[in-house]
Protein backbone atom coordinates (compact mmCIF):
# COMPACT_ATOMS: atom_id res chain seq x y z
CA UNK A 1 0.00 0.00 0.00
CA UNK A 2 1.30 3.43 -0.86
CA UNK A 3 2.58 5.88 1.70
CA UNK A 4 1.42 9.43 1.32
CA UNK A 5 2.19 12.65 3.05
CA UNK A 6 -0.05 15.65 2.46
CA UNK A 7 0.59 19.35 3.04
CA UNK A 8 3.18 19.08 5.75
CA UNK A 9 4.08 22.46 7.25
CA UNK A 10 6.45 22.82 10.19
CA UNK A 11 7.49 25.94 12.10
CA UNK A 12 10.40 26.33 14.48
CA UNK A 13 10.19 28.87 17.27
CA UNK A 14 13.57 30.54 17.48
CA UNK A 15 14.73 33.46 19.63
CA UNK A 16 14.92 35.52 16.42
CA UNK A 17 11.36 34.71 15.35
CA UNK A 18 9.36 31.90 13.81
CA UNK A 19 11.17 30.02 11.04
CA UNK A 20 8.97 28.22 8.52
CA UNK A 21 11.00 25.08 7.87
CA UNK A 22 8.44 23.35 5.65
CA UNK A 23 5.51 24.73 3.68
CA UNK A 24 2.86 22.37 2.30
CA UNK A 25 5.18 19.54 1.36
CA UNK A 26 3.51 16.44 -0.10
CA UNK A 27 5.14 13.13 -1.00
CA UNK A 28 3.96 9.77 -2.32
CA UNK A 29 5.92 6.55 -2.17
CA UNK A 30 4.69 3.28 -3.62
CA UNK A 31 5.36 -0.01 -1.89
CA UNK A 32 8.72 -1.43 -2.91
CA UNK A 33 9.83 1.90 -4.26
CA UNK A 34 12.61 4.22 -3.15
CA UNK A 35 12.00 7.96 -3.19
CA UNK A 36 15.01 10.26 -3.02
CA UNK A 37 14.33 13.49 -1.19
CA UNK A 38 17.13 15.85 -2.19
CA UNK A 39 17.95 19.22 -0.80
CA UNK A 40 20.78 21.32 0.50
CA UNK A 41 21.30 22.29 4.13
CA UNK A 42 18.37 24.33 5.38
CA UNK A 43 15.96 22.86 2.85
CA UNK A 44 14.03 21.05 5.60
CA UNK A 45 14.64 17.51 4.36
CA UNK A 46 15.43 16.10 7.80
CA UNK A 47 12.43 17.94 9.25
CA UNK A 48 10.22 15.80 6.97
CA UNK A 49 11.68 12.65 8.52
CA UNK A 50 11.44 13.93 12.06
CA UNK A 51 7.83 15.06 11.59
CA UNK A 52 6.88 11.60 10.28
CA UNK A 53 8.65 9.81 13.11
CA UNK A 54 7.46 12.23 15.78
CA UNK A 55 11.01 13.20 16.67
CA UNK A 56 10.74 16.95 16.23
CA UNK A 57 12.45 19.18 18.77
CA UNK A 58 10.38 20.91 21.43
CA UNK A 59 10.44 24.24 19.65
CA UNK A 60 8.92 22.76 16.49
CA UNK A 61 5.23 22.84 15.67
CA UNK A 62 3.46 20.97 12.88
CA UNK A 63 0.90 23.45 11.59
CA UNK A 64 -0.60 21.16 8.96
CA UNK A 65 -0.10 17.70 7.52
CA UNK A 66 -1.58 14.24 7.32
CA UNK A 67 0.16 10.95 6.62
CA UNK A 68 -1.37 7.79 5.27
CA UNK A 69 0.62 4.70 6.18
CA UNK A 70 -0.65 1.14 5.76
CA UNK A 71 -4.14 2.47 5.05
CA UNK A 72 -4.34 4.38 8.31
CA UNK A 73 -4.52 8.15 8.47
CA UNK A 74 -2.48 10.16 10.94
CA UNK A 75 -3.02 13.79 11.76
CA UNK A 76 0.57 14.98 12.17
CA UNK A 77 -0.44 18.18 13.97
CA UNK A 78 -1.32 16.01 16.97
CA UNK A 79 1.36 15.29 19.52
CA UNK A 80 3.02 11.88 18.98
CA UNK A 81 0.62 11.12 16.14
CA UNK A 82 2.61 8.21 14.74
CA UNK A 83 3.77 6.71 18.07
CA UNK A 84 1.98 3.43 17.40
CA UNK A 85 3.98 2.98 14.20
CA UNK A 86 7.46 3.48 15.63
CA UNK A 87 9.34 0.21 15.64
CA UNK A 88 6.44 -1.57 13.87
CA UNK A 89 5.23 0.34 10.84
CA UNK A 90 8.15 2.71 10.48
CA UNK A 91 11.88 2.44 10.94
CA UNK A 92 14.59 4.99 10.54
CA UNK A 93 18.29 4.87 9.71
CA UNK A 94 20.20 7.93 10.84
CA UNK A 95 23.41 9.47 9.55
CA UNK A 96 25.33 8.56 12.68
CA UNK A 97 24.66 4.91 13.59
CA UNK A 98 26.33 5.42 16.96
CA UNK A 99 23.44 7.68 17.93
CA UNK A 100 20.80 5.06 17.15
CA UNK A 101 22.61 2.31 19.03
CA UNK A 102 22.77 2.27 22.80
CA UNK A 103 26.45 2.18 23.85
CA UNK A 104 25.81 0.17 27.03
CA UNK A 105 23.92 -2.75 25.46
CA UNK A 106 25.28 -5.47 23.22
CA UNK A 107 24.25 -5.66 19.58
CA UNK A 108 22.29 -8.81 20.35
CA UNK A 109 20.31 -7.20 23.18
CA UNK A 110 19.31 -4.32 20.92
CA UNK A 111 18.20 -6.55 18.06
CA UNK A 112 16.16 -8.74 20.40
CA UNK A 113 14.51 -5.62 21.84
CA UNK A 114 13.19 -4.83 18.35
CA UNK A 115 11.69 -8.30 18.04
CA UNK A 116 10.17 -8.10 21.48
CA UNK A 117 8.42 -4.87 20.55
CA UNK A 118 7.21 -6.13 17.20
CA UNK A 119 5.96 -9.53 18.31
CA UNK A 120 5.55 -9.80 22.08
CA UNK A 121 5.24 -13.26 23.49
CA UNK A 122 7.75 -15.23 21.44
CA UNK A 123 10.52 -17.23 23.03
CA UNK A 124 14.07 -16.03 23.48
CA UNK A 125 15.75 -18.79 21.47
CA UNK A 126 13.78 -18.02 18.32
CA UNK A 127 14.55 -14.34 18.74
CA UNK A 128 18.26 -14.95 19.04
CA UNK A 129 18.15 -17.08 15.92
CA UNK A 130 16.19 -14.40 14.05
CA UNK A 131 18.61 -11.68 15.17
CA UNK A 132 21.63 -13.69 14.02
CA UNK A 133 19.89 -14.37 10.77
CA UNK A 134 19.28 -10.65 10.25
CA UNK A 135 22.96 -9.86 10.86
CA UNK A 136 23.91 -12.50 8.32
CA UNK A 137 21.45 -11.03 5.82
CA UNK A 138 23.10 -7.61 6.01
CA UNK A 139 26.44 -9.38 5.45
CA UNK A 140 28.00 -8.68 8.80
CA UNK A 141 30.84 -11.12 9.33
CA UNK A 142 30.63 -13.61 12.24
CA UNK A 143 27.05 -12.82 13.30
CA UNK A 144 27.27 -15.12 16.33
CA UNK A 145 30.20 -13.24 17.88
CA UNK A 146 28.77 -9.84 16.90
CA UNK A 147 25.71 -10.49 19.06
CA UNK A 148 27.87 -10.18 22.18
CA UNK A 149 29.82 -7.15 21.03
CA UNK A 150 29.15 -3.53 21.93
CA UNK A 151 28.63 -0.79 19.33
CA UNK A 152 32.05 0.81 20.03
CA UNK A 153 33.78 -2.39 18.97
CA UNK A 154 32.47 -2.06 15.41
CA UNK A 155 33.46 0.28 12.58
CA UNK A 156 31.09 2.91 11.17
CA UNK A 157 30.05 0.73 8.24
CA UNK A 158 29.47 -2.29 10.48
CA UNK A 159 27.33 -0.21 12.85
CA UNK A 160 25.23 1.02 9.96
CA UNK A 161 24.72 -2.63 8.97
CA UNK A 162 23.49 -3.38 12.50
CA UNK A 163 20.98 -0.52 12.24
CA UNK A 164 19.80 -1.90 8.90
CA UNK A 165 19.43 -5.33 10.52
CA UNK A 166 17.27 -3.72 13.21
CA UNK A 167 15.11 -2.15 10.51
CA UNK A 168 14.91 -5.51 8.78
CA UNK A 169 13.63 -7.18 11.95
CA UNK A 170 10.95 -4.58 12.51
CA UNK A 171 9.58 -5.21 9.00
CA UNK A 172 8.35 -1.65 8.52
CA UNK A 173 5.95 -0.42 5.87
CA UNK A 174 8.07 2.70 5.57
CA UNK A 175 11.82 2.91 6.02
CA UNK A 176 13.29 6.39 6.35
CA UNK A 177 17.03 6.65 5.69
CA UNK A 178 18.37 10.10 6.58
CA UNK A 179 21.81 10.56 5.01
CA UNK A 180 22.66 6.93 5.81
CA UNK A 181 26.03 6.97 4.09
CA UNK A 182 27.26 10.53 4.57
CA UNK A 183 29.72 9.56 7.30
CA UNK A 184 31.04 6.57 5.35
CA UNK A 185 33.71 6.02 2.69
CA UNK A 186 32.61 5.59 -0.92
CA UNK A 187 33.31 1.88 -1.11
CA UNK A 188 31.36 1.30 2.11
CA UNK A 189 28.64 3.66 0.88
CA UNK A 190 28.02 1.47 -2.14
CA UNK A 191 27.77 -1.63 0.08
CA UNK A 192 25.36 0.01 2.53
CA UNK A 193 23.13 1.21 -0.31
CA UNK A 194 23.04 -2.36 -1.61
CA UNK A 195 21.94 -3.57 1.84
CA UNK A 196 19.17 -0.96 2.02
CA UNK A 197 17.93 -2.02 -1.41
CA UNK A 198 18.18 -5.66 -0.37
CA UNK A 199 16.05 -4.92 2.69
CA UNK A 200 13.48 -3.10 0.59
CA UNK A 201 13.20 -5.99 -1.85
CA UNK A 202 13.05 -8.55 0.92
CA UNK A 203 10.16 -6.99 2.85
CA UNK A 204 8.71 -4.86 0.08
CA UNK A 205 8.60 -1.65 2.09
CA UNK A 206 8.62 1.92 0.82
CA UNK A 207 11.91 3.76 1.34
CA UNK A 208 12.38 7.48 1.81
CA UNK A 209 16.05 8.27 1.16
CA UNK A 210 16.97 11.72 2.41
CA UNK A 211 20.23 12.92 0.95
CA UNK A 212 22.14 15.84 -0.50
CA UNK A 213 23.82 13.56 -3.03
CA UNK A 214 22.23 13.53 -6.49
CA UNK A 215 24.61 10.75 -7.40
CA UNK A 216 23.05 8.41 -4.83
CA UNK A 217 19.53 9.30 -5.95
CA UNK A 218 20.12 8.81 -9.65
CA UNK A 219 21.89 5.54 -8.98
CA UNK A 220 19.47 3.95 -6.55
CA UNK A 221 16.10 5.70 -6.45
CA UNK A 222 12.95 5.27 -8.53
CA UNK A 223 11.57 8.72 -7.89
CA UNK A 224 12.99 12.03 -6.79
CA UNK A 225 11.57 15.05 -4.96
CA UNK A 226 13.57 18.25 -4.79
CA UNK A 227 13.24 20.41 -1.72
CA UNK A 228 14.41 24.01 -1.52
CA UNK A 229 13.97 26.35 1.46
CA UNK A 230 11.09 24.26 2.81
CA UNK A 231 9.16 23.87 -0.44
CA UNK A 232 8.97 21.01 -2.89
CA UNK A 233 9.99 22.43 -6.24
CA UNK A 234 9.93 19.32 -8.37
CA UNK A 235 9.06 15.65 -8.29
CA UNK A 236 8.97 12.85 -10.79
CA UNK A 237 10.70 9.66 -11.83
CA UNK A 238 14.47 9.91 -11.64
CA UNK A 239 14.67 9.27 -15.35
CA UNK A 240 12.26 12.05 -16.34
CA UNK A 241 13.68 14.61 -13.95
CA UNK A 242 17.22 13.89 -15.04
CA UNK A 243 16.36 14.05 -18.70
CA UNK A 244 14.35 17.21 -18.51
CA UNK A 245 14.48 19.08 -15.19
CA UNK A 246 11.29 21.11 -14.93
CA UNK A 247 12.65 23.56 -12.42
CA UNK A 248 15.76 25.71 -12.96
CA UNK A 249 16.94 24.85 -9.42
CA UNK A 250 16.97 21.14 -10.25
CA UNK A 251 18.89 21.82 -13.45
CA UNK A 252 21.42 23.99 -11.61
CA UNK A 253 21.80 21.38 -8.88
CA UNK A 254 22.61 18.72 -11.49
CA UNK A 255 25.10 21.11 -13.10
CA UNK A 256 26.91 21.57 -9.77
CA UNK A 257 27.67 17.85 -9.48
CA UNK A 258 31.20 17.12 -10.60
CA UNK A 259 31.08 13.96 -12.71
CA UNK A 260 33.88 11.53 -11.95
CA UNK A 261 34.60 11.16 -15.66
CA UNK A 262 35.03 14.86 -16.31
CA UNK A 263 38.56 15.22 -17.55
CA UNK A 264 40.95 17.91 -16.51
CA UNK A 265 41.57 20.55 -19.13
CA UNK A 266 45.21 21.39 -19.85
CA UNK A 267 44.33 25.07 -19.63
CA UNK A 268 43.72 25.47 -15.89
CA UNK A 269 41.25 28.32 -16.38
CA UNK A 270 38.88 25.82 -18.05
CA UNK A 271 38.59 23.66 -14.96
CA UNK A 272 35.83 25.70 -13.34
CA UNK A 273 33.26 24.40 -10.91
CA UNK A 274 29.61 25.41 -11.28
CA UNK A 275 28.06 27.48 -8.51
CA UNK A 276 24.52 28.64 -7.71
CA UNK A 277 24.99 32.30 -6.82
CA UNK A 278 23.08 33.90 -3.97
CA UNK A 279 21.83 32.67 -0.63
CA UNK A 280 18.85 30.90 0.88
CA UNK A 281 15.91 33.24 1.61
CA UNK A 282 15.19 34.20 5.22
CA UNK A 283 13.08 31.31 6.65
CA UNK A 284 11.13 33.80 8.78
CA UNK A 285 9.84 35.94 5.93
CA UNK A 286 9.01 34.17 2.71
CA UNK A 287 9.71 36.43 -0.26
CA UNK A 288 6.70 36.92 -2.58
CA UNK A 289 6.47 34.88 -5.77
CA UNK A 290 8.65 31.85 -6.48
CA UNK A 291 10.89 30.94 -3.54
CA UNK A 292 13.85 30.47 -5.88
CA UNK A 293 13.37 33.61 -7.99
CA UNK A 294 16.21 35.52 -6.29
CA UNK A 295 18.82 32.97 -7.44
CA UNK A 296 17.23 31.83 -10.66
CA UNK A 297 19.03 32.42 -13.97
CA UNK A 298 15.86 32.46 -16.11
CA UNK A 299 13.46 34.39 -13.87
CA UNK A 300 11.22 37.07 -15.29
CA UNK A 301 9.03 39.81 -13.86
CA UNK A 302 6.12 37.62 -12.74
CA UNK A 303 8.41 35.24 -10.84
CA UNK A 304 8.83 37.72 -8.00
CA UNK A 305 5.04 38.32 -7.78
CA UNK A 306 3.13 35.09 -8.47
CA UNK A 307 3.50 31.93 -6.45
CA UNK A 308 3.76 29.15 -9.05
CA UNK A 309 1.54 26.08 -8.79
CA UNK A 310 2.65 22.53 -9.49
CA UNK A 311 2.60 22.20 -13.28
CA UNK A 312 3.18 19.05 -15.34
CA UNK A 313 6.50 18.95 -17.20
CA UNK A 314 6.24 18.10 -20.91
CA UNK A 315 2.61 17.07 -20.44
CA UNK A 316 3.59 14.31 -18.03
CA UNK A 317 1.30 14.33 -14.97
CA UNK A 318 3.75 12.10 -13.10
CA UNK A 319 6.43 14.77 -13.37
CA UNK A 320 5.63 18.16 -11.87
CA UNK A 321 7.56 21.32 -11.11
CA UNK A 322 6.69 24.65 -9.59
CA UNK A 323 7.99 27.04 -12.21
CA UNK A 324 6.06 29.73 -14.09
CA UNK A 325 8.18 29.07 -17.18
CA UNK A 326 6.25 25.83 -17.65
CA UNK A 327 2.99 27.71 -18.22
CA UNK A 328 4.43 30.78 -19.92
CA UNK A 329 4.55 30.44 -23.67
CA UNK B 1 63.73 23.48 -10.00
CA UNK B 2 63.60 22.09 -6.48
CA UNK B 3 60.38 20.38 -5.56
CA UNK B 4 58.08 22.18 -3.15
CA UNK B 5 57.72 19.09 -0.98
CA UNK B 6 59.49 15.77 -1.11
CA UNK B 7 58.71 12.90 1.20
CA UNK B 8 61.10 9.99 1.03
CA UNK B 9 60.31 6.57 2.47
CA UNK B 10 58.23 7.89 5.35
CA UNK B 11 57.37 5.49 8.15
CA UNK B 12 55.12 6.26 11.08
CA UNK B 13 53.53 3.86 13.50
CA UNK B 14 50.82 4.37 16.08
CA UNK B 15 51.38 1.31 18.23
CA UNK B 16 50.71 -1.70 16.04
CA UNK B 17 49.19 0.18 13.12
CA UNK B 18 51.35 1.72 10.44
CA UNK B 19 49.88 5.15 9.72
CA UNK B 20 52.48 5.71 7.01
CA UNK B 21 54.66 3.04 5.46
CA UNK B 22 57.26 3.57 2.73
CA UNK B 23 55.48 6.67 1.48
CA UNK B 24 57.42 8.65 -1.10
CA UNK B 25 55.90 11.66 -2.79
CA UNK B 26 57.34 14.65 -4.59
CA UNK B 27 55.34 17.74 -5.38
CA UNK B 28 56.70 20.18 -7.98
CA UNK B 29 56.53 23.90 -7.23
CA UNK B 30 53.57 25.88 -8.49
CA UNK B 31 51.41 22.83 -9.18
CA UNK B 32 48.32 21.46 -7.55
CA UNK B 33 48.70 18.04 -5.99
CA UNK B 34 45.86 15.83 -4.77
CA UNK B 35 45.98 13.27 -1.99
CA UNK B 36 43.00 10.90 -2.12
CA UNK B 37 42.01 7.93 -0.02
CA UNK B 38 39.37 6.71 2.39
CA UNK B 39 39.32 7.24 6.13
CA UNK B 40 42.36 5.75 7.80
CA UNK B 41 44.42 5.87 4.62
CA UNK B 42 46.95 8.25 6.17
CA UNK B 43 46.15 11.38 4.13
CA UNK B 44 45.85 13.69 7.11
CA UNK B 45 48.81 12.05 8.89
CA UNK B 46 50.95 12.77 5.85
CA UNK B 47 49.85 16.40 5.96
CA UNK B 48 50.64 16.64 9.66
CA UNK B 49 54.07 15.15 9.08
CA UNK B 50 54.81 17.69 6.35
CA UNK B 51 53.72 20.48 8.67
CA UNK B 52 56.07 19.12 11.33
CA UNK B 53 53.16 18.38 13.67
CA UNK B 54 53.85 14.67 13.61
CA UNK B 55 57.35 13.24 13.91
CA UNK B 56 58.21 10.40 11.53
CA UNK B 57 59.74 7.17 12.83
CA UNK B 58 61.89 6.98 9.72
CA UNK B 59 62.20 8.72 6.39
CA UNK B 60 62.89 12.23 5.23
CA UNK B 61 60.84 15.27 4.36
CA UNK B 62 62.23 18.25 2.46
CA UNK B 63 60.40 21.54 2.04
CA UNK B 64 61.82 23.54 -0.89
CA UNK B 65 64.97 21.47 -0.61
CA UNK B 66 65.48 22.09 3.11
CA UNK B 67 65.24 19.10 5.44
CA UNK B 68 62.36 19.33 7.89
CA UNK B 69 63.53 20.05 11.40
CA UNK B 70 61.72 19.78 14.70
CA UNK B 71 61.65 22.49 17.33
CA UNK B 72 59.87 25.77 17.84
CA UNK B 73 62.28 27.94 15.88
CA UNK B 74 62.10 25.66 12.84
CA UNK B 75 58.31 25.51 13.10
CA UNK B 76 58.12 29.30 13.09
CA UNK B 77 60.42 29.51 10.13
CA UNK B 78 58.37 26.93 8.26
CA UNK B 79 55.10 28.74 8.96
CA UNK B 80 56.19 31.41 6.49
CA UNK B 81 56.48 28.80 3.76
CA UNK B 82 53.79 26.16 4.43
CA UNK B 83 50.32 27.02 5.65
CA UNK B 84 47.51 24.57 6.44
CA UNK B 85 43.77 24.92 6.11
CA UNK B 86 42.36 22.34 8.47
CA UNK B 87 39.35 20.18 7.82
CA UNK B 88 37.11 21.81 10.40
CA UNK B 89 37.80 25.53 10.06
CA UNK B 90 35.42 26.44 12.86
CA UNK B 91 37.44 24.27 15.23
CA UNK B 92 40.68 25.95 14.22
CA UNK B 93 39.31 29.37 15.15
CA UNK B 94 39.38 30.18 18.85
CA UNK B 95 35.79 30.60 20.01
CA UNK B 96 36.80 33.20 22.58
CA UNK B 97 38.53 35.71 20.35
CA UNK B 98 37.35 37.84 17.48
CA UNK B 99 38.65 37.15 13.97
CA UNK B 100 40.65 40.38 14.29
CA UNK B 101 42.74 38.98 17.16
CA UNK B 102 43.56 35.90 15.14
CA UNK B 103 44.68 37.96 12.17
CA UNK B 104 46.80 40.26 14.35
CA UNK B 105 48.76 37.24 15.53
CA UNK B 106 49.98 36.77 11.99
CA UNK B 107 51.52 40.26 12.16
CA UNK B 108 53.25 39.33 15.39
CA UNK B 109 54.71 36.17 13.87
CA UNK B 110 55.87 38.02 10.76
CA UNK B 111 57.19 40.97 12.81
CA UNK B 112 55.14 43.29 10.69
CA UNK B 113 53.58 46.60 11.79
CA UNK B 114 49.90 46.12 12.57
CA UNK B 115 48.77 48.69 10.01
CA UNK B 116 50.60 46.87 7.22
CA UNK B 117 49.06 43.52 8.16
CA UNK B 118 45.64 45.11 8.27
CA UNK B 119 46.07 46.64 4.85
CA UNK B 120 47.06 43.30 3.33
CA UNK B 121 44.17 41.65 5.16
CA UNK B 122 41.65 44.00 3.58
CA UNK B 123 42.92 43.10 0.13
CA UNK B 124 42.69 39.37 0.90
CA UNK B 125 39.18 39.66 2.40
CA UNK B 126 37.99 41.43 -0.70
CA UNK B 127 39.57 38.76 -2.84
CA UNK B 128 37.76 36.04 -0.88
CA UNK B 129 34.45 37.88 -1.04
CA UNK B 130 34.27 38.40 2.72
CA UNK B 131 32.79 41.61 4.15
CA UNK B 132 35.21 43.76 6.14
CA UNK B 133 32.88 43.54 9.12
CA UNK B 134 33.79 39.87 9.52
CA UNK B 135 36.95 40.77 11.46
CA UNK B 136 34.91 42.10 14.36
CA UNK B 137 32.89 38.91 14.66
CA UNK B 138 33.34 35.85 16.81
CA UNK B 139 33.60 32.46 15.06
CA UNK B 140 30.10 31.40 16.16
CA UNK B 141 28.61 34.44 14.44
CA UNK B 142 29.70 33.39 10.96
CA UNK B 143 28.51 30.58 8.68
CA UNK B 144 30.48 27.43 7.86
CA UNK B 145 31.39 28.69 4.41
CA UNK B 146 32.57 31.99 5.86
CA UNK B 147 34.62 30.24 8.55
CA UNK B 148 36.41 28.33 5.81
CA UNK B 149 37.16 31.57 3.98
CA UNK B 150 38.45 33.11 7.19
CA UNK B 151 40.79 30.14 7.62
CA UNK B 152 42.02 30.64 4.05
CA UNK B 153 42.44 34.38 4.63
CA UNK B 154 44.55 33.69 7.70
CA UNK B 155 46.70 31.21 5.80
CA UNK B 156 47.21 33.62 2.90
CA UNK B 157 48.09 36.46 5.25
CA UNK B 158 51.22 34.49 6.13
CA UNK B 159 52.34 34.85 2.48
CA UNK B 160 53.02 31.12 2.12
CA UNK B 161 54.40 29.53 -1.01
CA UNK B 162 52.74 26.20 -0.17
CA UNK B 163 49.14 25.83 0.90
CA UNK B 164 47.82 22.49 2.19
CA UNK B 165 44.03 22.17 2.33
CA UNK B 166 42.56 19.20 4.19
CA UNK B 167 39.08 18.38 2.81
CA UNK B 168 38.39 22.01 1.80
CA UNK B 169 34.78 21.29 0.80
CA UNK B 170 33.72 18.87 3.55
CA UNK B 171 30.33 19.85 4.90
CA UNK B 172 29.61 22.38 2.17
CA UNK B 173 26.63 22.15 -0.15
CA UNK B 174 27.29 21.41 -3.82
CA UNK B 175 25.99 24.83 -4.81
CA UNK B 176 28.70 26.58 -2.79
CA UNK B 177 31.60 24.12 -2.83
CA UNK B 178 32.44 25.07 -6.42
CA UNK B 179 32.84 28.67 -5.39
CA UNK B 180 35.52 27.75 -2.87
CA UNK B 181 37.35 25.45 -5.27
CA UNK B 182 37.35 28.10 -8.00
CA UNK B 183 38.75 30.53 -5.48
CA UNK B 184 41.57 28.19 -4.45
CA UNK B 185 42.47 27.68 -8.10
CA UNK B 186 42.51 31.41 -8.80
CA UNK B 187 44.67 32.19 -5.80
CA UNK B 188 47.09 29.47 -6.67
CA UNK B 189 47.52 30.78 -10.22
CA UNK B 190 47.65 34.46 -9.28
CA UNK B 191 50.27 33.97 -6.57
CA UNK B 192 52.03 30.95 -7.95
CA UNK B 193 51.36 28.92 -4.82
CA UNK B 194 51.86 25.18 -4.60
CA UNK B 195 48.49 23.79 -3.58
CA UNK B 196 48.07 20.42 -1.91
CA UNK B 197 44.46 19.25 -1.68
CA UNK B 198 43.58 16.33 0.56
CA UNK B 199 40.17 14.95 -0.30
CA UNK B 200 38.04 11.87 -0.50
CA UNK B 201 36.24 13.50 -3.42
CA UNK B 202 37.89 11.93 -6.44
CA UNK B 203 35.92 13.98 -8.98
CA UNK B 204 37.11 17.24 -7.45
CA UNK B 205 40.75 16.15 -7.30
CA UNK B 206 40.63 14.96 -10.87
CA UNK B 207 39.61 18.43 -11.97
CA UNK B 208 41.84 20.69 -9.92
CA UNK B 209 45.07 18.75 -9.48
CA UNK B 210 47.78 18.04 -12.03
CA UNK B 211 49.15 15.08 -10.10
CA UNK B 212 47.70 12.94 -7.37
CA UNK B 213 48.39 10.04 -5.08
CA UNK B 214 45.93 7.36 -4.03
CA UNK B 215 46.58 6.11 -0.52
CA UNK B 216 45.28 3.16 1.42
CA UNK B 217 46.11 2.00 4.94
CA UNK B 218 49.19 4.23 5.12
CA UNK B 219 50.64 3.14 1.81
CA UNK B 220 50.84 4.65 -1.64
CA UNK B 221 48.61 2.66 -3.97
CA UNK B 222 49.18 4.64 -7.13
CA UNK B 223 50.71 7.98 -7.97
CA UNK B 224 50.90 10.04 -11.12
CA UNK B 225 49.35 12.53 -13.48
CA UNK B 226 45.56 12.73 -12.94
CA UNK B 227 44.61 12.02 -16.55
CA UNK B 228 46.36 8.65 -16.47
CA UNK B 229 45.54 7.94 -12.83
CA UNK B 230 41.77 8.32 -13.25
CA UNK B 231 41.52 7.59 -16.95
CA UNK B 232 43.50 4.37 -16.94
CA UNK B 233 44.15 3.25 -13.35
CA UNK B 234 46.59 0.38 -13.02
CA UNK B 235 45.79 -0.73 -9.48
CA UNK B 236 42.68 -2.70 -8.55
CA UNK B 237 42.02 -0.45 -5.56
CA UNK B 238 41.99 2.72 -7.66
CA UNK B 239 39.54 1.05 -10.02
CA UNK B 240 37.36 0.00 -7.10
CA UNK B 241 37.32 3.55 -5.74
CA UNK B 242 36.32 4.95 -9.11
CA UNK B 243 33.64 2.34 -9.64
CA UNK B 244 32.11 2.97 -6.21
CA UNK B 245 31.70 6.66 -6.98
CA UNK B 246 28.01 7.44 -7.50
CA UNK B 247 27.57 9.00 -10.91
CA UNK B 248 24.80 11.23 -12.14
CA UNK B 249 25.61 11.00 -15.80
CA UNK B 250 24.73 7.60 -17.16
CA UNK B 251 20.94 7.71 -17.28
CA UNK B 252 21.09 11.05 -19.07
CA UNK B 253 23.34 9.66 -21.75
CA UNK B 254 21.40 6.41 -22.02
Amino acid sequence: MAISLRNLSVDYNLPIGTAHALRDVSLDIQKGEMLGLVGESGSGKSTVAFALMGLLANNARVTSGTATIEGRQFDLTRHNATASLRGRGMAMIFQDPMLSLNPVFTIGAQLIEVLRRRAPGGDRKTRIAQAEDALAKVKLSNPKQRMDQYPHELSGGMRQRVVIAMALLSEPALLIADEPTTALDVTVEAQIMREIIGLRDRIGCAVLLITHSLGLVTEHCDRISVLYAGERLESGSVRDVQRQPGHPYTRMLFDCEVPIDRERHADATQNRFTVIAGELPDPRRRPPGCIFSGRCDVSFEDCAKLVPGDYPVAGNVEHGARCLRLVTP
Amino acid sequence: MTDAITVHDALLRFGETAALESVSVSIPQGTCFGIVGESGSGKTTLMRAVLGLQRLDAGEIHILGTPLQQGRAALRQRARIVQPIFQDPAASLSPRSRIRTLMNEVGTVLNEPRAATHERLLVILKRLGLPESVIDKYPHEISGGQARRVAIARALLMKPSILIADEPTAGLDVSVQGDLLNLLQDIRRAQNITLVVISHNLAVVRLIAENAVVMRAGRVVEIGEVGALFGAPREAYTKELLAAWPRVTHAASA
